[in-house]
């Protein structure tokens, strides 16, 4: 099994088939095309997603039905085409795609971009991020919003 | 800020190089042709927002961070089905 190095857990080995290819690469990573997503039982439910062109470039992602578990994909026609989706309806998570949240860690608390989600073809392994203008949804959405302070 | 109102096909110029024009008018939203000197990037506000908020969340792993952010997100609940990761990391 080929091993790659990680920006947080050193050498981890992978499997080849698990490799993801964004033809496009990412918003401002554009050049950045080969990524492996990563679990580990220790950080469930989090999903890394490290390049394998660059050690240093790891996403920390969330299953965008943990992030939010009534999430509506709403993945425009282009974006269907590039993943080789039929562009007629929308991909079911789970069955169709892998769909993941890009999480920021901010002194505010964790955000996740729900805005422009990562969608993945499980059957070919050919992701975008996926930005939806129409969806409505946020860019930065609380994870977990500030506990109420209670009173004494 | 200025605002002009134009009909469908009707052109607004911006210089003497970059031209605007208004293809389609639907419901809720228009189309707009662009031409412009290649050398000028053009993109939807968004895309530039994403393209931010990705190169901030490509810094943002710090193990004690993460370790505290899984911490709060357990009693969340299992992840949901269908939701499994795409590969099972094997630490070498």
């Amino acid at each position: 099994m080929p091993e790659l190095l990680t920006k947080n857990f050193g050498n981890v080995s992978f499997e080849p088939e698990s490799e993801l290819l964004f033809t496009a690469g990412l918003p401002g990573f554009e050049d950045r095309t080969r990524f492996v997503a990563l679990a580990f039982a220790e950080t469930s439910p989090l999903v890394y997603l490290q390049s394998l062109e660059d050690p240093a470039l790891c996403f920390l992602t969330l299953p965008i039905l943990a992030a939010d578990p009534a999430y509506r994909l709403s993945i425009c026609a282009e974006d269907l085409a590039e993943l080789g989706l039929a562009v007629s309806r929308q991909p079911v998570i789970g069955e169709d795609v892998l769909c993941l949240a890009v999480l920021s860690l901010r002194e505010s608390g964790p955000t996740a971009n729900l805005l422009a989600p990562v969608v993945v073809n499980l059957k070919t392994r050919r992701a975008v991020q996926s930005l939806s203008l129409e969806s409505g949804y946020s860019l930065q959405f609380a994870l977990m919003p500030q506990e109420v302070p209670v009173c004494s | 800020m200025l605002v002009m109102s134009r009909r469908l096909g009707e052109t607004i110029l911006i210089g003497d190089d970059i031209e605007i024009v208004i293809a389609h008018i639907g419901r809720s939203r228009v189309k707009v042709g662009i031409r412009a000197p290649r050398e000028l990037t053009i993109m939807a506000r968004e895309v530039k927002l994403v393209r931010e908020e990705n190169q901030a969340a490509a810094g943002a792993t710090h193990p004690e961070a993460i370790s505290g952010l899984v911490a709060r997100l357990r009693p969340i609940g299992s992840v949901p089905a269908g939701a499994v990761p795409a590969a099972q990391g094997n630490r070498g």
